[in-house]
């Protein structure tokens, strides 16, 4: 069997050529709340995301008719309980993020905050979350131990693998859960507009060739962006680019926007297609 | 030696999860910790495969603890023609305190010497990192050349640094794909920040040293960079004179590019 970093042709939903899930992270006030800061002032950057940048790319996503996946934390959940709902309700699948988008690892903490943003979540939008993002990229063995018990089929967190992937820890692969890989060196706003400072305009183009190069091989493409302002894409020019984003992937034959849940549960329907070759690692 | 010869040596530094593990136990590379695992998994292919392509012969730095951790892979890599050289043991700093940078030197060459069946010959230091003993040591294991510093357009001596009897074949900061892409540049950003660099070396007939990772943070390896890169080799391979090397032949060869490059 040729092993899944060397396969060249995926069965993706649709008979589709290659996939795309757009990813929202929420990342209110609960990452200034989570660092015990006031965020006021310089600091009020999480604030722009529930008032402007989460309504721009709603109204933005709808004109163009993509699904797309929100990541939430409990804390902005409780903050912003109309706007999460009423985002639940449109038929967006509303992921957890972290309570407090806890960056680094909460230690023995963890395993309640895990629990207390999954109910939260649960009751505010009536559906149990099944997907996670991890805030800042923190996750470990106890992350996912914690988020199988509470039902969780996915999460969209490792940077390892450029498709999803059976998971596997603690020297054992399961069928029953799957990794959707992110990448927050390329296709994230934060290194851009954060750490580089680069414009908009060549964020796009950026990101286009991104696509190009995923495309040729038929591959999954996961965008991450953040509707804050600072080193997120909620400011117009931001989520303008987004859009033209958007537009260019659709002038391509084949292509499919998917929720990531969607697409766990399509990869969990065939867990032989995403097992990965583990050898040397 | 052709006087015309203008030297390029495509190197990588094979850094996967000992970078992480200098930091993190095993349970905790995942996230935003899992970037080194991408090596293995993808990028070394997506890379090595490229320089096959272009018929390229890289110098490959690697950690000890890599090659431990994936033997068949680094002597496969040998045997495709790529050179093996030191790279320390598991990213440790050489001027790290309490660390037994002789051991370590010593643990690396011995482990590399069985995988691929030869003495390396060459050597990096993680991070860039030596002490004043470094190189002595490394002499005396046998070693031609260093490749650490970036102080000097061409190849030379480092009898006076200690590396008695070696060579240095000097990196450029700039040609090291860590260097921008860890600051998050664009692929158009970087890749006309090389071109302006290496047409400018290549006038001058400077050593012109590229320097790649497997990676999908501060390396090269991800599709849409493993495409900028192909069209970057494709127009390095074009331009008048140029030699790809590896660090050994350039270090063998260092006297007459010194000579050749004084003349030129």
């Amino acid at each position: 069997m040729t092993s899944l970093a060397q396969r060249t042709q995926h069965a993706w939903p649709d008979g589709a050529r290659c996939v795309i899930g757009l990813t929202l992270d929420f990342d209110g006030t609960s990452l200034e709340r989570g660092r015990d800061q006031l965020p006021f002032g310089a600091r009020s950057h999480g604030r722009y995301s529930a008032k402007c940048g989460i309504p721009r790319f709603v109204d933005m996503f709808t004109r163009q008719e993509v699904p797309w996946t929100f990541y939430v934390s409990g804390y902005d959940a409780e903050e912003s309980p109309d706007l999460v709902r009423s985002i639940a309700r449109s038929g967006i699948e509303i992921g957890s993020h972290g309570y407090l988008h806890e960056g680094v690892d909460p230690g023995d903490a963890e395993p309640e905050l895990l629990e207390r943003t999954h109910k939260l979540l649960s009751d505010i939008t009536g559906t149990a979350p099944k997907g996670w993002r991890s805030p800042s990229g923190h996750k470990t063995a106890r992350t996912l131990h914690k988020l199988r018990e509470l039902g969780y089929v996915y999460d969209s967190s490792d940077k390892d693998f450029d498709l999803p992937y059976l998971l596997r820890y603690g020297g054992q692969e399961h069928d029953n859960y799957v990794c959707l890989p992110n990448n927050t060196s390329s296709l994230d706003d934060f290194p851009f507009y954060r750490v580089s400072y680069t414009p908009p305009s060549e964020v796009l183009t950026h990101w286009m060739q991104e696509f190009d190069a995923i495309y040729a091989e038929g591959g999954y493409f996961n965008l991450t962006v953040h509707p804050r302002v600072g080193y997120g894409s909620g400011s117009p020019a931001r989520v303008a680019i987004v859009e033209k984003l958007i537009e260019y992937i659709k002038r391509h034959d084949g292509v499919r926007f998917v929720g990531m849940l969607e697409l766990a549960q399509w990869c969990l329907k065939r867990p032989a297609d995403w097992r990965r070759d583990w050898s040397g690692q | 030696m052709n006087a015309q010869i203008r030297p390029i040596a495509v190197t990588v530094n094979l850094q996967g999860k000992t970078v992480e593990l200098q930091q993190l136990g095993e349970d905790a590379l995942f996230g935003r910790a899992s970037y080194g695992k991408y090596a293995y998994a993808v990028g070394c292919e997506r890379l090595f495969g490229l320089l096959d392509r272009h018929g390229i012969k890289a110098t490959v730095f690697v950690p000890g603890a890599e090659a431990e951790a994936n033997p068949d892979y680094v002597a496969a890599l040998a045997r495709r023609g790529h050179e093996i050289a030191a790279h320390g043991w598991a990213m440790e700093a050489m001027d790290a305190p309490g660390i037994d940078e002789r051991a370590l030197i010593e643990r690396t060459h011995a482990t590399l010497t069985r995988i691929i069946g030869a003495s390396p010959h060459g050597f990096r230091a993680p991070h860039g990192k030596l002490t004043e003993q470094t190189l002595a040591h490394l002499a005396t294991l046998g070693y031609r050349y260093d490749s650490s510093f970036q102080d000097d357009d061409r190849p030379y001596r480092l009898d006076a640094d200690g590396g008695s009897g070696m060579i240095e074949v000097p990196q450029s900061e700039i040609l090291i794909d860590a260097t921008l892409y860890a600051q998050r540049q664009t692929h158009d950003r970087i890749m006309k920040t090389w071109h302006e660099e290496i047409e400018a070396m290549h006038r001058e007939r400077c050593l012109i040293t590229l320097t790649l990772h497997p990676r999908s943070d501060y390396g090269s390896a991800r599709a849409s960079r493993i495409a900028a890169l192909d069209r970057l080799l494709t127009w390095l391979r074009g331009l008048p004179g140029v030699a790809f090397m590896r660090c050994d032949e350039i270090a063998a060869a260092a006297d007459e590019f010194r000579s050749e490059a004084r003349r030129g």
